[in-house]
This record gives C-alpha cells, structure tokens and sequence, in this order.
C-alpha cells in the first residue's frame, strides 16, 4: 500500500477554486482492468459520467459487494442521480458536485494522481481516511459533504429491496416474542 | 347567492364529521358535510400504501425545497411527515396561524375528505369516571355537566362501528369496552409490565388500543374493510381498510343511505345566524379555487371541523346578537385551549432478551394509564399523566452513517441484531387555563379573507410540577422494569413546550351546565344557539391524559342521537 499524504492542509481548505475539466462520454461503461474502477460513460440525469464514475467508486468503497450486495448492485448512485431533481435542493446540488472536485483535489494532493488513475487499496485509504476526519473535524466544507453524501449512500442502501431481503410490505400479522429460529422459519414461509 | 336546503349541515369530514354524517343519515335525515380541503378516494391514487420502501419516491425522504421555501415551518422533521404522507399534512406556510412570538403553538391539521383520520395515530382509550370528575373536584376549568355513565353506551356503540382491538385491562383509569383480539406484547414489553405489575398497585403497562381491526365484524366486513395486516402504513391510507378512519368507515355507511350531499374544496366562513328565529340558518362558505361565495341552510349545524377549526367558525360568525362570534355571550369562546404536552422521555435498553426477535409491525404502542388522580405524599401538584411507550421492533445495529466507518465491516455490523430499547414518552394533562386563548387577529387574514387564528397558550406551574415528578417515575418503572443504560430526555424548566404538538388540541367551546361559564350545554348544543352544537374537541372541558378521539366520537353520537329526537319531535 503506498504511503498516505494527505496533509491537513488538504482537509482543512484551499479546495474550493479548483474546477474540473468535463469530458464528454464517448465510451460504452467499461471497467478499468489496472484500477478496478467502474467507467461511466454516459451523463445521468444531473451528475456527468466522470461525476458519477467518482461518486459509484465511493459508494462502493463505503458499502461493498460482501457475502450481500454492495451499492453498486443495489443501484445506489442511479437512484441518487434522479433523486437530485425530485429531492435535492440548491444546496445539497453544488456540494455533492463540489465533493467530487474535492475529492478529485485530494487524490491529487495526495497521490499525484488523477482519483480515477489510483489503484483500488489507495482509493480505499484515501476515501477511509477522508470518512476518518470528516468526523473528527466535521466544521471543514469537505466535511459536511463528504457527510450528506455519505447519508444519502446508506439511505438509500438501507432502503433498497436488496438489502432488505426479509422485509414483508404485507407481514398478515405481529408476532413481537418469536426467538431467531422461529423467525427465520416464518420469513422463508413469507407469512405467519 | 346560490342556496340550498338540508336537515342537517355537518362543518368537517374528518373523525367527528363522519360520525355527524353516518348517524344523521343512518337515521333518515338529508345531510350536507361540508369540507374544506380536496376530494379523496379511499383506495385512490393519493395511498400510498402498497409501495415498498424501495419504492417510494425520494425513498420517502422530503424533498429539500421544502426546508428552503419554508414549507411546514413546524412539522417538517417529524416522523410521521414523509414522502408518501405529506399529501394528508396541512403546509402551515399556505395555510397560517398567529401566535405571540416567544410562545409558539403548533396546528396540524389535515386539511382534506376524512381530515386527520387519515393520519392519527389509532389509540384508542376510554375516559374514566375521574377525568369528568376532576374540574368539579379542584375547581380548574368548567365542570363537566356529563360523567362518564353518560358516554359508557356511546363509547360501546363507537367501539363496535371502528373495531377496537385490545386487552380487558380492568383498569379504572381506562375503562375496558368493545373489543377485538389485542396486539400481542414483545418480550420485553411483557417482561416490564410483569416488573411493574409486581412492583407497583397502581402503574401498569397494557398493550396499546388501536382502532385497527383483529377480527372485523360482518358489518365491518360489509364495509369493505378486512383485518390489519400489521404493517404500520397506516398514516399512508390503508387499502385493505384495516384501520378506522371517514374514508374506510363513516363516511362510506353514509354514503350508502342515499342520504348523504358531500361538497369538498369549500371553506365555511361562518354560520349564519337568524335574529327573527334566534336559531342558526345554515353556513356560508368561500370556494377554496374561486373564492366564491354561497350559503346552505338546514334545520340543525353540527360543527365538526376539529377544536381550533370550529373556534374559528363560531369567532368569526358575528351578527347584531352575538358581535363576539355566535354562541359567544359567555365570552368563552376560545377560552381554556389546552393539549397533553411531553415533558421527559426515557428510554432504556432492555437486557436479557438476545434471543426474541419480532415478526411485523404492530401498529400500536404500549401505554401506562395515568396513576396520579389523587395526590401522593410528596407531591404538590393537581392530576397526573400517563406514558406512551414501545418496544415493538428489535432493530439491527443499522447504518452507521452518521458515525465514522464505512466498508465491510461496518456493513457487517449493520446487520447485527441491536439490543431491545423501550421508549416511553409522557403525555400530561394541562389543566384548563381561562387565559390560554384562541382567538382572531384584528388584522392578518388567509388568502380567502378569514381572520387568522391567534392562539396563545403555554403550560404553567402545575405541569412543571408535573414533569419534575415523572421524571422521576418514569426513570424508577424503567430501572424496576428491568431496563439499563436509561437515558432521560427533559424539557429544562425555561423551555416553552409548544402546545399542539401532541396534536390533542382542545377546549375553546367547553361544555358546562351554566349559560355564562361555557359555551355548550350537556348535549354539546350551544347555551345561545339550540340548532347548533359542536362536538370536535373544542367541546372537552379538561383534556384527562389520554388521547382523546374516541371520547370526541362518542360524544358526537350522542349528540346527534339527541339532535335527532329534536328533529323528529319538531323542536328543531
Ligand atoms: C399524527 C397524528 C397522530 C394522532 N394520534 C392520535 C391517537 O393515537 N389517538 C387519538 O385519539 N387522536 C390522535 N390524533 C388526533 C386525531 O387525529 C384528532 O383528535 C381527530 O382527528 C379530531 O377529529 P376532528 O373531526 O375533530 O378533526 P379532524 O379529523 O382534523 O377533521 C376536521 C375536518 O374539518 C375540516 N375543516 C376544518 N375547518 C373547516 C372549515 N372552515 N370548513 C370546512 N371544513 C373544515 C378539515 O379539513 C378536516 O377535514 C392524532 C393526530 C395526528 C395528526
């Protein structure tokens, strides 16, 4: 694993003027074989390809593919995409966008890397230590929305039909003094 | 002026309108209900019932314009608005209210066909004989000029129409009635009711009683309604009718006598009064889209448009008689506002029960009837209070979003089984204060020209007292019930408590035997007015502790059932 050089410095501030240059989709999405990343080729409905290339990287970094479905799977950044015209006000909009140029300044800063040139265990530093001191400093730009972010990520997650896989929409009833065994005999039977 | 004649005009479709509704047309009577907000079909495109989670919009999250243009000033963040419920909220930013700045109060409303029936939380709790008793007793307020053998059949005949499922508890403080099949406990909500019961002589804790149907009756069934399906969509609209509400209930066995005029989307302004005949006329209203004008007439009005709704109504209709607002010549109108307020919430974790899980979602809590009508040793405060309380669901750990972490651990560790918590939240009986007071601004109206309501209420020393004392009780229950690591949440003592936002506003129009003390005789029919009655909350002369809808309920059948015979022998 390389060495960490994020600085305070690159936490703290100074992120805010750097712009970042938007390369129109010209590819089918394809998987960077070196990277592991996951290439976006085509603009969503308010985040670009490259935006969302960074952001479906992150949110996976943040919940993976385990023995259960990670955020890719579960469609995390597409549905947070649509939900950026029906949910998110002005706000949340440019910091969600300005998250991806911070980031995108950090793995610089840090790697001297574009963010989508680094390997998958600097990304995962990078992002691990980026969550690391978003709470530990939570005052800084970066911080706040590295947090909302993160929020929407596991909100949505947390709400998909994958991850929730005994969840009944119509349980027929209450049982509130069952041990696990009982449980888990009741959800594979899908009723009471 | 477009006019039209009814024997009855019912001002409301929500819980109490569609009581109004169902008994005045079940007994023959042409009547007209009268409501403000939109159309909405039971079952209709406005449920959102049938979505999973995953599918519902924003993944039921508010859209964040409502924070920046200011929507819902006061209920946006609370749990029961989201997404798929927003539709049956009232934004207070379309629709205002007044209040003095350092003494806020809060006014949900639902403001559409079956008005907060769509929406309310389905506890259902009788009164009992020393809740009517109480103002009598310590002087507080206007003595009730009922008890409660007066309500006791009314209370029956209520309970069999909605389907109350619950335990006879054979309590005093909440009688028992009509019963379905109860909700079953969690193990740990057993496991503490057991510790009190042994503990104490006089606090328990019963299961929840919930207007949700366990076994519905033919009639019931007739209806169109089924048994709950313990999903705890209920503020969503329930498809299955499992839950009582206008639209699953009143409204449809009103609709079926051919009796029944509904008009939606009209405001009523005032009713009308008739100095020649000293009786009201009907009601004018103001189209909520055209802002037009028009009259009805009727031989009775029954005023149902939820406590603040109707104070609004009687304020705001003035005639050479009555300048202060129909039925006013007390000059209480308004007077005595009151709600149940929440001065502590505890919770703690309830060991010992690693290996009980929950299957559903029980669509009630659990509840501690009020064990305070008398005084204790120790104690130098009038009435008491009762909790609220639950441990229906084990969570898991859940998402760790708001705390550092993220991978696969932290994935993992989501879905560990969490221990069991038991959360209880106090609801306090605010004594009836002549000087908490609703009443119309002098110069701020909505957009249809009403005068906008100004209420100033706030709590006073006794519920101070009050809280001081329960939080104590409820911290000692916890820790005898068995619970550790318990948390305390208190209202610090300088801290306003907004009235309104246990959303069981009250009084404004109580009743009492005496013409120049109160507004409403024992049948709920105004002192001045004997073609007019209100019997929405603005009627309760104390607000007791526990939630009070049934008790509004079974008073407006009474009272129509009295209206009627008035109608029948000619006296109205
Ligand atoms: C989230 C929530 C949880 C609740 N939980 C419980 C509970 O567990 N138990 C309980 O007992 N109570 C509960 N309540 C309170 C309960 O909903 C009310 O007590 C009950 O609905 C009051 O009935 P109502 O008929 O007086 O008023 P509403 O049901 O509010 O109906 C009034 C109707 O009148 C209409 N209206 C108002 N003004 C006018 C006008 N000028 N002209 C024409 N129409 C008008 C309104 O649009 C509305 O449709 C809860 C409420 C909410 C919102």
């Amino acid at each position: 694993m390389k060495d960490l050089k994020i600085t305070r410095r690159v936490f703290l501030g100074g992120l805010g003027a750097s712009a970042i240059v938007v390369t129109a989709p010209v590819l089918a999405s394809v998987v960077n074989a070196d990277t592991g990343i996951q290439q976006v080729t085509k603009a969503g409905q308010f985040f670009t390809a490259n935006e969302l290339t960074v952001l479906v990287d992150v949110a996976e970094i943040m919940i993976p593919r385990t023995d259960t479905p990670g955020a890719t799977d579960v469609h995390v950044m597409p549905v947070l995409d649509a939900m950026m015209l029906t949910w998110a006000g002005d706000s949340t909009k440019s910091q969600f966008k300005a998250l991806v140029q911070q980031i995108e300044q950090l793995a610089k800063n840090s790697f001297e890397q574009e963010y989508i040139q680094l390997d998958q265990a600097s990304r995962n530093l990078l992002i691990s230590e980026l969550d690391k001191r978003a709470f530990a400093n939570t005052k800084t730009d970066l911080s706040e929305n590295y947090r909302e972010f993160k929020e929407l990520v596991f909100h949505i997650y947390y709400t998909s039909e994958e991850a929730n896989p005994d969840y009944k929409v119509i349980p027929g009833g209450y049982r509130g003094d069952i041990t696990k065994l009982e449980l888990i005999e009741i959800n594979k039977r899908g009723y009471l | 002026m477009k006019q039209s004649e009814f024997d009855v005009i019912v001002v409301g479709s929500g819980i109490t309108g569609g009581w109004a509704a169902k008994e005045f047309c079940e007994k023959g009577f042409n009547t007209l209900v009268i409501e403000r907000g939109r159309n909405v079909e039971h079952r209709g495109p406005e449920y959102t019932d049938m979505l999973a989670p995953w599918q519902i919009e924003n993944r039921d999250l508010i859209p964040e314009s409502f924070s920046e243009e200011g929507r819902y000033p006061h209920i946006l963040g609370k749990g029961y608005l989201r997404n798929s419920t927003k539709q049956f909220f009232t934004d207070e930013k379309e629709h205002p209210i007044s209040y003095p700045e350092d003494k806020p109060f809060m006014w949900v409303r639902g403001y559409q066909l079956g008005g907060r029936s769509l929406t309310w939380g389905r506890q259902v709790l009788r009164w009992s004989k020393k809740d009517f008793e109480s103002n009598a007793k310590d002087g507080h307020g206007v003595p009730w000029p009922i008890g409660y053998d007066d309500l006791a059949p009314w209370y029956d005949y209520v309970e069999s129409f909605i389907g109350v499922s619950a335990n006879k508890d054979g309590l005093d403080a909440v009688p028992d009635g009509v019963f379905q099949k109860p909700w079953e406990m969690s193990a740990p909500e057993k496991h503490i009711a057991s510790n009190l019961a042994k503990h104490y002589d006089d606090r328990r804790l019963i299961v929840g009683r919930a207007a949700n149907l366990t076994e519905p009756t033919q009639e019931q069934l007739e209806l169109g309604r089924g048994p709950c399906q313990a999903r705890s969509y209920c503020k969503k609209g329930c498809s299955f009718g499992g839950y009582f509400s206008s639209l699953s209930a009143t409204l449809p066995a009103a609709k079926r006598t051919g009796k029944l005029t509904l008009v939606t989307d009209s405001i009523v302004a005032t009713v009308d009064y008739d100095e020649q005949s000293g009786k009201a006329s009907g009601v004018t209203v103001i189209d909520a889209h055209t802002k037009e004008k028009r009259s009805y007439k009727a031989r009775v009005v029954f005023l149902c448009a939820s406590a603040l709704g109707s104070i609004q109504i009687l304020l705001n209709s003035k005639s050479k008689s009555f300048p202060n607002g129909i039925a006013n010549s007390s000059g209480t109108v308004g007077r005595y506002i009151m709600d149940h307020y929440t001065g502590v919430i505890a919770d703690g974790e309830v060991p010992g029960f690693e290996d009980k899980y929950n299957y559903g979602r029980r669509p009630i809590a659990t509840y501690i009837p009020n064990y305070r009508h008398e005084q204790h040793p120790g104690t130098d405060f009038i009435r008491g209070y009762g909790y609220q309380a639950t441990a229906t669901q084990r969570k898991n750990t859940g998402t760790t979003a708001k705390r550092v972490g993220i991978g696969a651990e932290v994935k993992a560790q989501a879905r560990q089984p969490a221990p069991w918590r038991f959360l209880a939240l106090m609801y306090g009986e605010m004594l009836p204060y002549y000087d908490n007071v609703a009443s119309l601004h002098p110069t701020k109206t909505d957009q249809w020209g009403i005068p906008l309501l100004h209420i100033d209420a706030t709590i006073k020393e006794n519920e101070r007292k009050q809280i001081r004392q329960a939080t104590k009780d409820i911290k000692e229950m916890l820790e005898i019930g068995g619970c550790t690591d318990i948390n305390l949440r208190v209202v610090p003592e300088t801290e306003h408590i907004k009235i309104g936002d246990r959303i069981h506003e009250m009084g404004g129009a109580c009743m009492g035997d005496d013409p120049n003390t109160s507004v409403l005789n024992k049948w709920a029919q105004a002192h001045d007015v004997q073609n007019l009655f209100v019997t929405d909350g603005a009627c309760m002369s104390s607000c007791a502790t526990q939630n009070p809808s049934l008790t509004y309920m079974a008073i407006t059948a009474r009272s129509a059932n009295y209206a009627a015979k008035l109608l029948e022998s000619g006296e109205l």
